[in-house]
């Protein structure tokens, strides 16, 4: 799949904003924003989102803990390394 | 004595299919239900786990070359991830006339020692992925006798047939003080746990499990698990949750037992990709561990699956009660299974039976805190319908006391605001303003996919709604203010709300 940052990042939006059932969510998500503390995710939400980028991108993710992502640009970056 | 329910397990016969409800037999021990089910399903799959699929027969071999590593009559402690290794080890220690100590993998280092010494075990048998966790009992008891699970052993042992009343397993649990805590449960209660998950169930024997929680929980353990090898199903093993519907779509499971925060996510996620991410050969989802949100019992079976609601505690061996009938009854619990008898005290329910633990291991205190006149107290607030049906309305430790004497149960309260689909969840609790003053106060946390239409402000609409709900209530109930989170709440790891006690 062909996707800029640009793209990557709408989409992780539209999957936060699903993810933490806040229409909001959206607004908040900046590259320095954080997952949990700033965007409020619980861990289910975490794995609400995992599964839902993996879904989308079509990608697998490694077997890192979803804890490994503290913000929105982290995650931003993860799947465009993997889409390369 | 008078108000004690005496279940009966003539009235789960309708719920069941007929061939299927004579099948429900009750065995002396794990051991005797286990050799029946090696002899009835010898080459079934059991197990399936990390690419590989284990019969009945072949997790019988394995098993019994591990019996010899346990002894009889010791108390011997599990450290293991979900896995066919743990299924294996489990069924060895508890078939060879021993009692299975299920310490959680995600136990640090000092309280897997802690837990061996406190819980009296006479072993620690482990599984080598958590060997970093042996650190702490290495250094401080250097002879205490340490078992490698997936060392093979020559010699074998047959199973044993122990009796009803010999202890079985250790689980832990929070309880009702939230200290944690070892309940011992003998055979008999884990026999009736196991048994008592087939009620309410149409078809339960020969189904396909995905295990996504963990085993060393009740829900896991006895709904999960037991229930699965009791009715000659297969049970996959699922070592990710991230990689749930991957295995779902391979494995294609009928049945799946799962915390509701989970089950909210798979229909949100089903929404969002347009088609049903639990696959379609799910009929049954079993729900419990935390309350059930009837916008859940009443969206599954659109998908074309029924969602059963219970109540259980790890006291109980998992399962109290459990709802055959969601649709004419969304807000119950369902009905207590067998052999129990169900008292309410003052609003809190008290039961007795042939589920129930034997108490916390080593824990006087809080034994004589947990009963009383032989009834555990379960701290759960409950009432009963005309019909049998049981209703948990709260919990005796959060009740609110106004300043005017009344008591507020907050979970009953929160039953109504919950009420809208548009409600994801709400808390209920005592706030103090500047002047000193008490209220009772009300947070939200919307759902926004059932809020789409919705012009203008939202959180003012959301506000109006729960006002006029608000106003239905009696005086002592109403809330004297609203607020609506951007967040969810702050969860355990069960996934129940953190609640604020901002009053004491």
């Amino acid at each position: 799949m062909q996707m800029n940052r640009a793209g990557i990042t709408e989409k992780l939006k539209e999957i936060l904003v699903s993810a933490s059932d806040d229409t909001e969510t959206a607004e908040k998500c900046g590259e320095e924003t954080k997952l949990q503390t700033e965007l409020g995710l619980s861990s289910v939400d975490m794995l609400y989102m995992v599964i839902a980028i993996e879904e989308t991108f079509d990608i697998r993710f490694d077997d890192v803990t979803v804890t490994s992502f503290e913000t929105f640009g982290d995650v931003v970056t993860y799947i465009e390394n993997k889409l390369k | 004595m008078d108000n004690v329910m005496i279940t009966n397990r003539e009235i789960w016969r309708k719920f069941n299919s007929p061939e299927e409800f004579d099948r429900l037999v009750y065995f002396d021990s794990v051991g005797e239900m286990w050799m029946k089910c090696v002899k009835e399903y010898a080459d079934k799959t059991a197990i399936e786990d990390n690419g590989n699929k284990y019969t009945y027969k072949d997790l019988e071999e394995h098993a019994s070359h591990l019996r010899p590593l346990f002894g009889e009559g010791k108390r011997v402690a599990l450290l293991c991830p979900n896995s066919y290794d743990f299924v294996k080890a489990y069924l060895a220690i508890v078939t060879s006339g021993s009692t299975a100590v299920i310490l959680p993998p995600q136990l640090p280092p000092e309280a897997v020692y802690g837990c061996c010494m406190k819980l009296g075990a006479d072993t620690l048998a482990y599984h080598p992925a958590l060997s970093e966790k042996l650190a702490v009992i290495k250094a401080a008891a250097p002879a205490f006798p340490l078992v490698d699970i997936t060392a093979a052993t020559e010699d074998k042992k047959e199973a044993v047939s122990s009796k009803p009343g010999d202890p079985c397993v250790v689980m832990f649990t929070g309880g009702t003080t939230g200290r944690s805590k070892g309940a011992l449960l003998s055979h008999r209660a884990v026999i009736e746990g196991t048994v008592n998950g087939c009620y309410g169930v149409g078809h339960v024997f020969g189904q396909r499990y995905l295990l996504i929680l963990p085993l060393s929980h009740v829900f896991g353990l006895i709904r999960n698990l037991m229930t699965c090898l009791y009715t000659g199903s297969a049970m996959f093993i699922c070592r990710n949750n991230k990689d749930m519907f991957r295995d779902i779509a391979v494995f294609r499971p009928t049945i799946m037992v799962m915390v509701p925060a989970l089950a909210e996510m798979a229909l949100t996620l089903s929404r969002k990709f347009g088609r049903n991410m639990l696959g379609d050969d799910l009929k049954y989802i079993i729900c419990g561990a935390a309350a059930v949100s009837p916008y859940l019992i009443e969206e599954y079976p659109k998908m074309g699956i029924s969602l059963l609601a219970g109540y259980g505690l790890t006291e109980s061996a998992n399962l109290v009660s459990g709802n055959p009938n969601s649709k004419d009854k969304p807000e119950s619990v369902g009905l207590p299974y067998p052999d129990q008898q169900l008292r309410i005290v003052d609003g809190e329910l008290w039961l007795k039976g042939g589920n129930m633990m034997d108490g916390y291991v080593g824990d006087e205190a809080e034994n004589k805190a947990a009963y009383e006149d032989g009834w555990f107290k379960t701290g759960d607030l409950a009432r009963i319908d005309e019909d049998g049906y049981l209703y948990i309305t709260g919990r005796s430790k959060e009740i609110i006391v106004l300043s005017n004497g009344e008591n507020v149960s907050p979970a009953e309260v929160e039953a109504h605001f919950n009420t809208p689909a548009f409600i994801a969840d709400t808390q209920v609790f005592e706030d103090v303003l500047p002047n000193g003053s008490h209220i009772l106060a009300l947070e939200a946390v919307p759902r926004a996919t059932e809020l789409k239409g919705i012009e203008g402000d939202v959180k003012e609409y959301i506000t109006k709604e729960l006002e006029k709900i608000n106003a239905t209530l009696p005086p002592y109930q109403r809330v004297s203010r609203i607020e609506i989170r951007d967040t969810d709440f702050e969860r355990t790891p069960s996934m129940k709300i953190v609640r604020y006690h901002k009053c004491k």
